[in-house]
Formats: C-alpha cells, sequence, structure tokens
C-alpha cells in the first residue's frame, strides 16, 4: 500500500510538472495556443475508454477485435499524433516560438504518460483481486 | 517419426512474407494505433502546408510589400478531400463481404462491394495523382523558390501517407482470422 501511495505521489508530481510546462510555455511568450496541447493529451485517452466497453467479454476480446475498439484506438492514436504535431506546425509557421514549442511537447509527454502509467497501475490492483 | 514439420518445411517459405507472429496477439492492436498515426501524420502535414501559407512572408530578395508569389487555395485542398472520401469507402466495406466464400446472401453482394472497393480505392489513388498534378502544374512548372514548392510536397505526401495509412489498416483488420492469411483479395 505504501509503494501505491509513493506512485499516486509521484505521478500527480510529474502530472503537475507536465502542465507547468505547458503553462510556461503559454505565459512566457504570451501566446496561449499551446494550451491546446494540454486539452488533446487530456482528451487523448478519452475514446480507449468509451469504446473499451463495446468491445464484448473478456474471453474473445484477446483475439478477435470489434470494431469499435478499433475506432477507439484510431481516435486515440489520431488525438496523440496531434498533440506532438500542434506545436511543431505552429513553431514552423513562425505562430509560437520553438522553445515553447518543446516546451510543450515535452510537457504534454509527461501528462499523457501520467495519465497512460495511472491506468496501468490501476488496472494491475484491479487484476489483483481477481 | 514424429517431426516437427512446420519449422522446417521448405513449403513453408512464401507462406507468410509478413512477420506476424513476432508481435502476437498485439499486432491487431499495434497495426490500428499505427494506422491512426499515420492519419493523423497526413493530415498535419498538409494543414502544416496550409498554416504556413496563411503566414508566409514574401522570399529574400523580393521587395518586401509585395506578398508571397503562391498560396494554398482551394485546388490544394481538392486532392485530400478525394483521398479521405477514399479511405471512407474502404473502411466502410465489411470485410467478409470482399472475399466471397461464405455464401452470404446472394452473390451480387460480393460484386458489389468488390464495385465499392474499386470505387474507394480509385478515389485514393486519384487523390494521389490529382496531388501530383498539382503539385507539377502549380509549384514546379511556374518555378516557385523551394520555400513555396514545399505545399506541393506536402499535398502529395498526404495523400502518400494516407494511402500506407488504409493499407495497414486493412492488413492489420484482414490477418486477425489466425493461420490464413489469404491477402488475395
Amino acid at each position: 500500500m505504501a509503494a501505491g501511495l509513493r506512485t499516486v505521489i509521484l505521478l500527480s508530481f510529474v502530472l503537475a510538472v507536465g502542465f507547468l510546462l505547458i503553462i510556461l510555455s503559454c505565459a512566457l511568450w504570451q501566446n496561449w495556443l499551446p494550451l491546446l496541447v494540454a486539452l488533446t493529451f487530456v482528451l487523448a485517452p478519452l475514446p480507449n475508454a468509451l469504446f473499451s466497453h463495446c468491445g464484448g467479454d473478456e474471453l474473445s476480446s484477446g483475439y478477435e477485435g470489434s470494431a469499435p475498439v478499433d475506432l477507439g484506438r484510431f481516435i486515440t492514436a489520431i488525438f496523440v499524433v496531434t498533440g506532438f504535431s500542434l506545436p511543431i506546425v505552429l513553431a514552423h509557421s513562425h505562430v509560437i516560438d520553438a522553445k515553447a514549442c518543446a516546451m510543450s511537447i515535452a510537457g504534454g509527454g509527461l501528462v499523457y504518460a501520467t495519465i497512460l502509467a495511472y491506468s496501468a497501475a490501476f488496472k494491475q490492483e484491479e487484476s489483483d483481486y481477481d | 517419426m514424429a517431426l516437427p514439420r512446420s519449422n522446417y518445411d521448405p513449403r513453408r517459405v512464401c507462406l507468410n512474407p509478413f512477420p506476424e507472429f513476432t508481435l502476437g496477439k498485439h499486432r491487431r492492436t499495434l497495426g490500428v494505433y499505427l494506422a491512426g498515426a499515420l492519419f493523423a501524420l497526413a493530415n498535419w502535414t498538409f494543414m502544416d502546408a496550409a498554416i504556413l501559407s496563411a503566414h508566409a512572408k514574401a522570399p529574400y530578395g523580393a521587395p518586401p510589400d509585395e506578398g508571397p508569389p503562391v498560396h494554398v487555395t482551394f485546388v490544394d485542398w481538392v486532392p485530400g478531400i478525394c483521398s479521405l472520401l477514399g479511405y471512407l469507402v474502404i473502411n466502410l466495406i465489411d470485410k467478409d463481404r470482399i472475399r466471397g466464400d461464405e455464401g452470404f446472401g446472394d452473390s451480387r453482394a460480393v460484386w458489389r462491394a468488390r464495385l465499392f472497393l474499386f470505387i474507394g480505392f480509385a478515389l485514393m489513388a486519384g487523390g494521389l495523382a490529382g496531388s501530383v498534378t498539382v503539385l507539377v502544374l502549380k509549384y514546379i512548372l511556374n518555378g516557385y523558390p523551394e520555400q513555396f514548392t514545399y505545399y506541393g510536397y506536402a499535398n502529395v505526401s498526404q495523400s502518400v501517407a494516407l494511402m500506407l495509412s488504409v493499407i495497414v489498416l486493412w492488413l492489420s483488420q484482414n490477418t486477425s482470422s489466425e493461420y490464413e492469411y489469404n491477402l488475395t483479395l
């Protein structure tokens, strides 16, 4: 339980650092467009979470994927690539600064990694009870 | 003399040209993720060109008060729209209908499914051809500097990446039946 508590504290710290990087990348250059990256990465796990309940029971879901699950994964991949490519595109056309681009990408990656690690940790804890 | 035939049977050489067993059952998942990533990458490549064109300045050496010589206009969007329509059409087809060996319903369903598949692939190929046409006719033949021919190259790479995405999605969804990999349409 102590390890779980430590994991939660570490993950929340990483999440805070990620949001700090994104907000700094907006505030330092007075240009709040990189905040869209945070929105994208927060929305990214949502399609998987929604469509994973459409996939049938546990026996068949490992082998024969269903179309809604595939759609959820497809949309998730679109969101993740959007989150990484949006600041690059904006920096390419000099809408935002190159350093702001790097900072928002790093922050977004941290936020998304936090979400992934959190869901993975909780999934393992749930399967221990079964 | 029960030998494990399947490991070294020379007839098995050409059966599985794709390394599908290395990824195991996550192959379908990885393929779908990769297809989505390619899809987003394709569209962002073109959006990059469009946004860049909207913020473009005059090239070096030109008088700064006159604008850039060329912009991304609706002509550039048409091949991408064709490719996206083809993408939709290809992915809306039930894959089992194409194979047509199960005898679902009537045999004309297979014919119609193949017709729609052909229309989808024709739309995608038309998008690719149209993007190359736009690149050559609008950008290369007019001799714009490299800063502006990038718009045309982005258009071509959008179409190519959309085609790759369709291929990856098709392969990863078609090969979920366990041991039989017939990619012959």
